[in-house]
């Protein structure tokens, strides 16, 4: 009845001495990889991977082999840190050679090294070892002043005397003789005024380390049996985004199909591009008051406009106008005024087939991004 | 990668389907602009037509200082007389606008100076070039020959009202005190001008010190700080008269750093007893006087809020100086400056909404404002030793003191706009400091 007891007593007893005389809770430390390291100069490693490896020749991983050539490429601490790391299937990034440690890329050793002009060569450590405090360098600020701070120019750009945009070929745009010119970056600017010899130390005393790169996801051990059940997940989503996509282009047709095409339909629409022109060439003539009341004013200026893309003056009104009182309102309203006629010139730049969408404009002008706050 | 595709194509096919829909747009064309250019408003001020024989330098000397007022203040641009197409021979002539669009001229100001019998008259009108419009209603100005000056200033406050719809602040003038000498002994004394440098007028003599001179609401009377006694004192001085008289007080006791309230009734200023420093208040007429604060800590440069309600006022109470706002009858005070470094002599905006003040911080002056609320901060200038801001009547300039490094070292005006704009210095014939700008006229 009780046999069942005594076995397993029985087995538990000579497991627990096994355990107890057998050496399993031995104190010995378990063998550490010992790695010879040796430090090459900057132009040493430069030359030793200067051609990269055909990778393609690399098929299968390799287990780890402790360095047995001169010649082979150091291995990193992290080889040593994370012997059981599964090796990484070759990426053709783990070729390059990068400065910083990758504790979690462990190298694997090619088998053919022979088709390899040079093994991949991971960055030496001590070489690229971070400083625990680093100095945040602080850009001087610009000795001018405006209202919202112009960041440094890139360093390709030219700083010209006056901003200017980019002049791009575009379908509606008229020919003309003037060469293609790049964008200049305006001036540096800041908002108040800084000079050299008052400038103070701002620069922290500390900053954070540099994020380590994540780490890579360990790969699948055996991927083949995965690669037959990875299908069924994704076919539901993959459904339901072609179900989203048609939903919503026969929602845009039905859109777009259902609605009368009544109203002013006499020619072909605006296209972005020609509406952008039209919004660009106004706004270059809207000089704005930063530091006014009409600043705070969003104001709507409804006008017509004859087939020749001339505003026509008698039409001009304010429809709406938000954020001010009434003088504020008439500055901001005069202002707009100013640059709808300013800039039309012998005529806005619209296409006259499209007359009809054009003749009749409602301007809004909205200061909220310049003003100061 | 499917999933991308599905999104691409149906974004593309949107992007087709788009025209479609703009197809049926039905209306007028809707744009929204939200960028616009901050620069200078370029505008032309041709020679005003002189109407009498004697008014030809008058005619041009008054279109110059309306032009320097507008210029100066940084949203104008004249645009040079050798560019005018077109000359103004008759005041009531019709305008060639397409002459002063082709020099882009958004603004036009036309004006006429006659003089007969010692009486100059100056009439101006004011266009709007691209509308072809003419902005507000003709106005004359009459006077002296000797205040042709102020009659320009006031043409030029016109112009900047109806271009700006803000009030201008030409017709101005500020209080400070000029300084000559030495730093180790440099003799102050009061002085009053026009707000751009002209007309400079000294109120004392010179032989005592004196400090802080603030203007009252209507320009008539002056509070300043006098050593003339030994002790700092508050003193009211009325500008037409050149009469100065010491505030009633104790006698031994430091009196300083004396501001009017809006109503010109109520003085608020600070007591020194012991090392103790409170804000009071007095009456002028009756002398009754009140103490409004009562830390035992350093309070003072009061300023009143344009309604009169609230008192700003610096306070070294956390440890540090600091802005505080409190009622005007005194009582709990709210810290409103957060930032690091030292703040010192608050002053509230005429248009009620910022407070300008003196900021030190990090071995630097700055002259910031920040809201009422202290949020908002924003630093305009920085040098060796900027301080004491004071507003232009209109809310839109700062005036304040700046001190160049070393024993050599001397103190001038500068002002600048509250954009951070346009700073600029402010011609005196001597060093300066201390201004305090007056109101409209």
């Amino acid at each position: 009845m009780h046999t069942g007891h005594y076995i397993s007593g029985g087995a538990h007893g000579v497991l627990i001495l096994w355990a107890l005389f057998g050496g399993i809770f031995g104190s010995d430390p378990p063998d550490v990889e010992v790695a010879e390291v040796s430090v090459m100069s900057e132009a040493e490693f430069a030359a030793m991977t200067a051609p990269q490896p055909d990778m393609s020749t690399v098929e299968e991983p390799a287990a780890l082999t402790p360095p047995v050539e001169e010649d082979a490429a150091p291995e990193t601490p992290a080889q040593e840190r994370e012997p059981t790391t599964p090796p990484d299937p070759v990426e053709p990034e783990v070729a390059e050679p990068d400065p910083a440690p990758q504790p979690d890329l462990p190298e694997p050793a090619p088998e053919t090294t022979e088709d390899l002009t040079q093994p991949p060569a991971p960055a030496p450590a001590p070489e690229v070892e971070a400083p625990d405090v680093a100095l945040r360098p602080v850009p001087r600020p610009a000795p001018r002043v405006a209202p919202e701070a112009v960041p440094d120019p890139a360093p390709e750009a030219d700083v010209a005397p006056e901003v200017q945009e980019t002049v791009q070929d575009s379908d509606t745009a008229e020919t003309s003789d003037a060469e293609e010119q790049q964008a200049t970056a305006p001036e540096a600017a800041t908002t108040e005024i800084i000079t050299e010899a008052e400038e103070p130390a701002r620069a922290p005393t500390a900053s954070v380390r540099p994020q380590t790169r994540p780490s890579r996801p360990t790969p699948e051990p055996e991927p083949e049996p995965t690669e037959t059940a990875e299908p069924a997940p994704d076919a539901a989503p993959q459904e339901d985004v072609e179900e989203d996509a048609a939903s919503a282009i026969a929602g845009a047709l039905e859109e777009a199909l259902a609605e009368p095409t009544e109203g002013p339909t006499d020619g072909p629409p605006l296209t972005q591009s020609e509406t952008d022109g039209f919004r660009i060439a106004v706004q270059d003539c809207w000089v704005v008051d930063v530091g006014s009341q009409a600043a705070n004013v969003t104001v709507t200026v409804a006008f017509d406009m004859d087939r020749s893309g001339q505003v026509v003056g008698s039409t001009l009104r304010m429809s709406s106008a938000s954020g001010g009182d009434e003088a504020a309102t008439e500055t901001a309203f005069q202002a707009a005024r100013r640059a709808i006629l300013r800039c039309q010139g012998d005529g806005y730049n619209l296409p006259p087939e499209k007359f009809d969408q054009w003749k009749s404009v409602e301007m809004t002008f909205n200061p909220e991004s310049m003003r100061i706050r | 990668m499917k999933q991308f595709v599905a999104t691409c194509l149906t974004t593309l096919l949107l992007a087709v389907m788009a025209p479609v829909t703009a197809l049926a747009q039905n209306g007028p064309l809707r744009i929204e602009i939200t960028e616009g250019v901050v620069e200078p408003l370029p505008y032309a001020v041709p020679d005003f037509v002189a109407e009498s024989a004697d008014a030809q330098e008058l005619a041009q000397q008054i279109a110059r200082v309306v032009a320097d007022d507008l210029t100066g203040t940084g949203l104008f641009r004249e645009v040079p007389r050798e560019a005018h197409i077109s000359q103004i021979t008759s005041f009531g002539s019709p305008v060639q606008f397409a002459d002063w669009k082709a020099i882009n001229a958004q603004a036009l100001v036309t004006g006429a100076v006659s003089s007969e019998g010692g009486r100059v008259v100056v009439k101006f009108r004011v266009w709007d070039v691209f509308s072809g419009t003419e902005l507000g209603e003709g106005m004359q100005f009459a006077g002296s020959p000797d205040g042709w000056r102020r009659m320009a200033h006031k043409v030029a406050d016109q112009v900047y009202s109806r271009i700006t719809g803000e009030s201008g602040y030409f017709d101005s003038r500020v209080v400070f005190v000029s300084e000559s000498g030495p730093k180790d002994q440099r003799a102050k004394r009061l002085a009053v001008m026009d707000y751009d440098g002209a007309n400079v007028q000294y109120l004392t003599s010179g032989n005592a010190l004196v400090l802080a001179p603030r203007f009252s609401n209507d320009g008539q009377r002056v509070l300043y700080t006098s050593y003339e006694t030994g002790l700092p004192r508050v003193h009211v001085l009325e500008v037409g008269t050149v009469q100065s008289r010491i505030l009633p007080g104790q006698d031994g006791v430091m009196s300083f750093a004396p501001r009017f309230a809006p109503n010109g009734q109520t003085v608020v200023y600070s007591i020194t007893q012991g090392s103790n420093t409170d804000i009071w208040a007095m009456d002028i007429a009756s002398g009754g006087t009140r103490q409004l604060t009562s830390a035992p800590s350093i309070e003072t440069a009061p300023s009143y809020s344009p309604d009169g309600s609230q008192i700003v006022f610096e306070s070294d109470r956390s440890g540090t100086q600091q802005l505080y706002v409190m009622s005007a009858s005194g009582g709990e005070a709210q810290r409103i400056s957060s930032g690091q470094g030292r703040y010192s002599t608050p002053v509230w905006s005429p248009r009620g909404d910022m407070i300008a003040f003196t900021k030190q911080n990090a071995g630097r002056f700055h002259i910031g404002v920040m809201r009422t609320d202290g949020s908002e901060e924003r630093l305009l200038t920085a040098s060796f030793l900027d301080e004491g801001p004071t507003w232009a009547p209109n809310g839109r300039v700062i005036m304040f003191a700046r001190e160049t490094q070393g024993a050599q070292g001397a103190s001038s005006l500068y002002s600048v706009d509250i954009s951070g704009r346009n700073l600029k210095r402010v011609r005196t014939p001597e060093g300066a400091s201390d201004p305090s700008w007056g109101p409209l006229q």
